[in-house]
């Protein structure tokens, strides 16, 4: 069994490596494009060219330095823009926790849930061999949902809703906190926030190709040229920067969802690891799916976070295409508990008032 | 030129063998830094018993046998654990450790099974405090020795594989002991993950 856990930890390593190295070759791919097409149409001589001998003329006087300068800028676009991103978002995990709205748990709190909260918290810490990260609160949701944050271990910060502090059970809570610790042990927050930052560069490209489009309609529109036909080449830079812009923003996305997907079977599994209780994890998943609320989260940040959620915040159904974030429920709760069959299991139907009862630390009043 | 190349490859062999030592001297810090782990939340929960049995006492004292049990073995434990001291001590120290917190880890199953029976004492806010930080302590325990014993485990793969071995024969790095406890059953199986 250990060794199945390896087996498929180096699995998922070994893809999360490929679609890294795809999503790097798809930003000099990006780069390269616009390159070309900019050696081409900002080149005086090539458009000359093209107006007596078409194409193939205006290939001829193809212009590399043009070129290979354009590239640069594009990818000096992608890069700064992304550096940006990275030094202005994610690198601290409490401030991250406080922009999705999560409020701190004091250290000497007397609320029994967040102390076993807490408790749980270092618990996880001390299995990973990592320092204790702050603990967040987000209080007012009521589904059960988790967050990690933070570039490294040390600026680290794990939150719970407070649907998650009330309705899950001390095993089932610690398998929540450990998947999150999991997060933060294998570097996919850092991951994740490298990933946005490159995901934002792009953006930046597309922008730039917009307003490369708008620069070339006014021109064509005020001035009657000689050269049109440059003009229309023109055009058709700004459009092939927008174009190339969006396709790289949509396998952006698509790949940014794709490692995620990977890298929640890791977690889940490194959590469980820590633990030495796979199936509190899988019960909390399990409640997660009996509460139908899908952990869905209110606040407005909850889309720009999503990849950091332990359950897909934003979709209201189990839903599964290449853009989400998160596994389906039922293979994680299966991958987890080979044996569970969504119609027989208890757990899977419970209501909240049951889930809320078993999860209560304290003893059952005296009757 | 000879001597040149000589004194490179010379200086190449002792450079990886210093990098081999470092890692060494590393991993053995790690193993002794999370042995020390185990020790302070050993220590933390000998520290809580008494605390517990005093609360425990007050709504049921005629439960001697049981509270007795609980304190014999705490203190045996705790004994244990101040002679094994840090990570260098023997395998049958470790053993005996090991044994003494799963003696304990059966009495104090016992005296919460107990507690059961005494709706008073279990909506004792004290009560349902100290149930709640030993059992954390607990986990704090059993992952700590965890973790002790996956850094143990690379700690001894270093000093046994080639050609870290020749480097730890050299300066006398000897294997460590990884600890076994006798846990309650929960904690003790093996993780069940499969993936397919």
């Amino acid at each position: 069994m250990e060794r199945t856990h390896y087996l498929r930890r180096e699995q998922a390593q070994r893809r999360t490596a490929i679609f890294v190295a795809l999503f790097v070759l798809s930003t000099v791919l990006i780069a390269g494009i616009v390159g070309a097409v900019a050696g081409l149409v900002l080149n005086q001589r090539a458009l000359e060219a093209f107006e007596v001998g078409g194409f193939q003329a205006a290939l001829a006087q193809f212009d590399p330095q043009v070129a290979a300068m354009a590239a640069g800028a594009i990818a000096l676009v992608i890069a700064v823009t992304a550096i940006f991103r990275l030094i202005s978002f994610g690198g601290d995990g409490a401030k991250v926790a406080q922009s999705l709205g999560a409020i701190e748990v004091p250290a000497d709190t007397r609320n029994p849930l967040k102390q076993r909260y807490l408790n749980v918290v270092e618990e996880s810490a001390i299995a990973a061999n990592m320092p204790v990260p702050r603990a967040f609160v987000l209080k007012h949701e009521k589904g059960i949902n988790a967050f990690a944050a933070g570039a490294d271990p040390e600026h680290a910060a794990i939150g719970v809703t407070h649907g998650a502090l009330s309705s899950l059970t001390r095993s089932e809570l610690a398998g929540v906190v450990a998947h999150e610790m999991a997060h933060i042990a294998n570097r996919d927050t850092q991951l994740n926030i490298r990933i946005m930052a490159l995901v934002f560069g792009l953006v930046a490209v597309y922008v730039l190709g917009r307003m490369a489009l708008r620069g070339a309609l006014i021109s064509s529109m005020g001035r009657r040229s000689r050269d049109a036909r440059a003009q229309m080449l023109m055009l058709a830079v700004g459009v092939v920067v927008i174009a190339v812009g969006a396709l790289g923003i949509l396998g952006g996305r698509i790949m940014q969802a794709a490692i995620s997907r990977q890298r929640e079977y890791l977690a889940d599994a490194t959590g469980a690891s820590y633990t030495g209780d796979p199936q509190g994890l899988a019960n909390a998943l399990k409640k997660i799916g009996a509460l139908g609320r899908q952990g869905r989260v209110n606040n407005g940040h909850a889309e720009e976070a999503r990849h950091m959620m332990f359950v897909n915040a934003a979709a209201h159904h189990s839903m599964s295409g290449p853009f989400s974030t998160h596994p389906p429920l039922i293979e994680r709760i299966r991958a987890l508990d080979p044996q569970f069959d969504p119609d027989t299991d208890p757990v899977w139907r419970e209501d909240q008032k049951t889930m809320m009862r078993e999860a209560r630390p304290w003893g059952r009043p005296a009757p | 030129m000879e001597i040149l190349i000589l004194i490179v490859v010379l200086l190449a062999i002792a450079g990886y063998g210093t990098m081999l030592y470092n890692r060494l001297v590393r991993r053995r810090n790690a193993s002794e830094n999370a042995f020390h782990q185990i020790d302070v939340q050993l220590k933390y929960r000998h520290d809580l018993i008494p605390n517990l049995v005093e609360t425990v006492k007050g709504y049921a004292s005629h439960e001697r046998e049981t509270l007795n049990e609980v304190i014999e073995a705490r203190n045996k434990a705790e004994e244990i654990r101040s002679q094994a001291g840090s990570a260098g001590a023997s395998a049958a120290t470790m053993g005996e450790l090991g044994r003494a917190e799963g003696e304990l880890g059966g009495a104090l199953g016992r005296l919460f099974a107990l507690s059961e029976a005494y709706p008073d004492l279990k909506a004792n806010e004290n009560f349902r405090d100290l149930q709640e930080t030993l059992t954390s302590t607990e986990r704090k325990v059993s992952s700590a020795r965890r973790a002790y014993n996956n850094a143990v485990m690379e700690y001894n793969n270093t000093v046994q594989t080639v050609p870290s071995n020749m480097i730890a024969n050299m300066f006398n790095f000897t294997l460590a002991t990884p600890l076994e406890f006798e846990d309650r059953e929960e904690i003790q199986q093996a993780p069940q993950v499969s993936f397919s």
